[in-house]
């Protein structure tokens, strides 16, 4: 259903979904040797406009991805297409960056109100899956629209590490995503690799970078991911180096390398149990006992 | 190049046979080759059959411009952003990946991110660069090839990207109600039907476009056949002309208008790059005409005629509105948002219902079907075997007509695969291969041979080059294609 009417549209017209990082405590610990956030939005601010320059019928959205919640800041379909790219008023950015810079402004500080005091250890995760079902929601709108749609994809700006918490929530959007063929590219802009958007990537078919040197982070998103997907069949795109398959479990949210599995419902746990949580299967008696005995031949949980 | 197969990319006025054999090249030709006014400028245009082929859009035509009138539009930052839109997908990249690089880069480079399945596209794309005088091509003393960015293009383009545009003129503020969006795109319809009325037949126009006697004659020019003491009869390319959708043919009249600007005394370049700057002003809005040169306000008034802007006068001043059509006009030509709905339904017993008010659809439709009759929103005709022939005359060929029924099939059948029912389209090829049953080719005929040796050498020597059609041993006459003639006259030659 997805992927045969947007033969209908030209060839490079593209929707861009882009999820922006906007983690408070990610950007407040970045050092020396990653960008601050006003650096970074600059970069984007930048390859934002220069997708929308490329078509008149590009169409990017940008969902800002909190700690606390997620939100719509910028749909570009929203403004009059001639408009976006012009001068605002005062002349020294084009009209949507303002628009988009307000609109990121008050989503923080309603981000924050909703923060809970709670003391928190470390960076902490942002809501990566709420951001991706907001945008997967937001594509499907496209494709119920009519025959003639842009061809879309998502693009994750992520810094902050996985929540392991999340990890059913994102797998399902992940699914979900490939099902619609549509590709999540993603551009990690934190200290280690994200095995979630690893595997995002790595399912849907989309880009996934972890670039060197942020400063710059512009000619990294030109390059890589401002390659509409017609382009794609032409051109050499980074190739992951290795990817993260590792789960998590469902019972501690921790990630495993080796676990049980319901053979009913594919429910993973760190731990034997006597009941699946998920389904409610019981799990016989003899056989936990015997893998009891020995945990190494219980049936691995990499494919 | 995008894969749309427009049926009138390439076009020939000679012949069929040079249409056809032109329209075998279903792969774009090298960029180079499709300059639109080859026919003009061709020193040997009165010996060679004419071939005129027209340029596929307007950026072919601003790519066929001289280089320093070239580096004078690119002067303009909202000319560069035209032409960044009117690129290949791949050749958009290419101009954003050098954006802030200042150092040539060698081809190579680039070369090793294409797949080898995108050669060709790379190639189409850095063509297309180097033609439009984007990427400047250098080569250095080992004859390594290596590309920078056009610095006047690439300054414009880092401005507009990080400050956004500033349009010479900004709407104005007014008190008055202006035509809404669907009133406009009534507006621009009517305008230019009745402009398409006019230019096929000034008799059949309810009222005429402002246009001066001479300038109707330039754009008729090449689509209607002039002789003296005759009426005017619409030639095959005129024919063509009408199918073609609106984008298309206002491609077709823009280039014209442009091409007979010196005429006119005015630069194209002007004209063009006003062109251009028109397409990035908002749809709807209006803007003050004394922000105007004089030749930007003939040419508005001119561009007013065709529809693509409304003028309107207030009290004090006076202001254009930009409509649906000259926005588009940067946009690349198969973009197929803009093609308008469709309204033909074709029927499997050949019976045609167009639910359309237009004379000039009936005109069309008429072209190729007879009209049986009109309703007032219902042009009902069936497409006979005679309607066709006619047609085929005309120099239209079945394709264009199934290609016409399919794109402004009405939505309800357009849902449909396929849009126009099989039987109906088989027969109208069929009707057309029908008339093509004798196929022609040029021949000699040789008899009078001396000897039954002779002969039979002949027809072998012939039969080797695979060129012999008939021969007749009895009484010794044999017909081979032209092609091979002279070799055969030197093969007898010998034997003597």
């Amino acid at each position: 259903m997805a992927s045969a009417p947007s033969k209908l549209c030209t060839d490079d017209v593209s929707l861009l979904v882009v999820l922006l990082d906007t983690n408070p405590y990610f950007w407040s610990t970045s050092n020396d040797s990653s960008v601050s956030l006003s650096n970074f939005l600059s970069h984007v601010l930048s390859f934002l406009n220069s997708i929308l320059f490329l078509n008149q019928l590009n169409q990017v959205v940008v969902i800002a991805t909190g700690y606390n919640s997620c939100g719509y800041i910028y749909d570009s379909s929203l403004s009059s297409s001639s408009s976006i790219t012009k001068s605002s008023g005062n002349g020294r950015v084009p009209a949507f960056c303002s628009e988009l810079l307000e609109n990121l402004e008050e989503f923080l500080t309603k981000d924050e109100k909703m923060s809970i005091e709670e003391s928190i250890d470390g960076i902490g995760s942002s809501l990566l899956s709420g951001s991706l079902s907001m945008a997967l929601c937001y594509i499907q709108r496209i494709f119920r629209s009519g025959p003639l749609h842009p061809q879309p994809r998502i693009l994750c700006l992520h810094g902050s590490p996985d929540g392991p918490e999340q990890y059913v929530a994102v797998m399902n959007t992940i699914f979900s995503a490939q099902r619609s063929m549509v590709p999540i590219d993603s551009c990690v802009i934190g200290a280690q690799h994200s095995a979630f958007l690893q595997q995002a990537s790595y399912i849907t078919g989309g880009v996934y970078l972890k670039p060197q040197q942020l400063d710059g982070l512009f000619q990294y998103l030109i390059t890589v991911f401002a390659t509409d997907l017609h382009s794609r069949n032409f051109l050499q795109l980074p190739k992951p180096a290795g990817v993260d398959f590792r789960a998590s479990c469902f019972c501690h949210k921790n990630t495993i390398d080796m676990g049980y599995i319901c053979s009913v419902c594919l429910s993973i746990f760190c731990k034997h149990h006597k009941k699946c949580s998920t389904c409610g299967s019981f799990f016989g008696q003899a056989q936990s006992q015997a893998a009891s005995m020995s945990d190494q031949k219980r049936k691995g949980l990499e494919t | 190049m995008h894969s749309t197969g427009s049926p009138l990319g390439l076009e020939a006025v000679a012949g069929r046979n040079q249409l056809r054999r032109l329209q075998a090249h279903k792969h774009p030709p090298p960029p180079h080759s499709l300059k639109f006014h080859s026919d003009l400028q061709s020193p040997c245009a009165d010996k060679m059959p004419q071939v005129k082929i027209i340029a596929k859009n307007f950026m072919d035509m601003v790519a066929s411009l001289p280089a320093c009138k070239l580096d004078k539009l690119c002067e303009s930052p909202f000319i560069c952003e035209a032409i960044l839109r009117s690129l290949p997908p791949l050749a958009k990249k290419y101009v954003l990946q050098l954006l802030y690089i200042v150092v040539p880069i060698p081809a190579k480079s680039f070369e090793e991110w294409v797949l080898p399945d995108g050669l060709s596209k790379h190639r189409v794309a850095i063509d297309r660069l180097i033609q439009l005088r984007v990427y400047i091509e250098t080569i250095d003393r080992k004859k390594e090839t290596s590309y920078q960015l056009n610095p006047t293009f690439q300054i414009n383009l880092q401005k507009q990207l990080i400050h956004g545009g500033v349009l010479p003129r900004e709407p104005m503020p007014l008190n008055v109600r202006l035509p809404t969006l669907e009133e406009l795109e009534t507006y621009t319809h009517e305008q230019w039907e009745c402009f398409l009325l006019q230019l096929i037949s000034s008799t059949q126009a309810e009222r005429l476009t402002n246009f001066s006697f001479a300038m109707m004659k330039v754009f008729q020019r090449g689509l209607l056949s002039q002789r003296e003491k005759e009426a005017p009869r619409l030639t095959e390319n005129g024919f063509q002309f009408l199918l073609m959708d609106t984008n298309a043919q206002l491609w077709y009249i823009i280039r014209e208008y442009i091409s007979n600007a010196e005429e006119r005394g005015v630069d194209p370049v002007d004209l063009i790059s006003f062109m251009l700057e028109l397409s990035f002003h908002e749809t709807g809005q209006a803007y003050n005409i004394n922000t105007l040169t004089e030749v930007q306000i003939i040419t508005v008034k001119d561009l007013a005629n065709l529809g693509l802007v409304k003028l309107q006068q207030g009290r004090k001043d006076s202001w254009f509105i930009p409509t649906k059509l000259v926005t588009n006009l940067s946009v690349s030509l198969s973009d197929s948002t803009t093609r308008k709905q469709g309204f033909v339904v074709v029927e499997t017993n050949f019976r045609m219902y167009a639910y359309s008010s237009s004379k000039l659809h009936c005109e069309i439709l008429r072209l190729f079907s007879r009209v049986e009759y009109q309703l007032p929103n219902l042009i009902v005709g069936a497409i006979t075997k005679e309607s066709l022939y006619s047609a085929f005359e005309n120099g239209i060929t079945a394709e264009q007509i199934i290609s016409f029924l399919q794109q402004n099939a009405h939505p309800r059948v357009a849902e449909r695969m396929p849009s126009v029912p099989e039987n109906v389209m088989d027969q109208i090829r069929l009707w057309e291969a029908d008339l093509n049953r004798v196929e022609m080719t040029p021949a000699h005929l040789y008899e009078e041979f001396p000897s039954k040796d002779v002969f039979d050498s002949a027809c072998d020597f012939a039969r080797d080059y695979g060129g012999v059609l008939w021969e007749d041993s009895k009484t010794m006459r044999l017909v081979v294609k032209a092609d091979i003639h002279n070799h055969i006259r030197e093969y007898l030659r010998r034997q003597k």
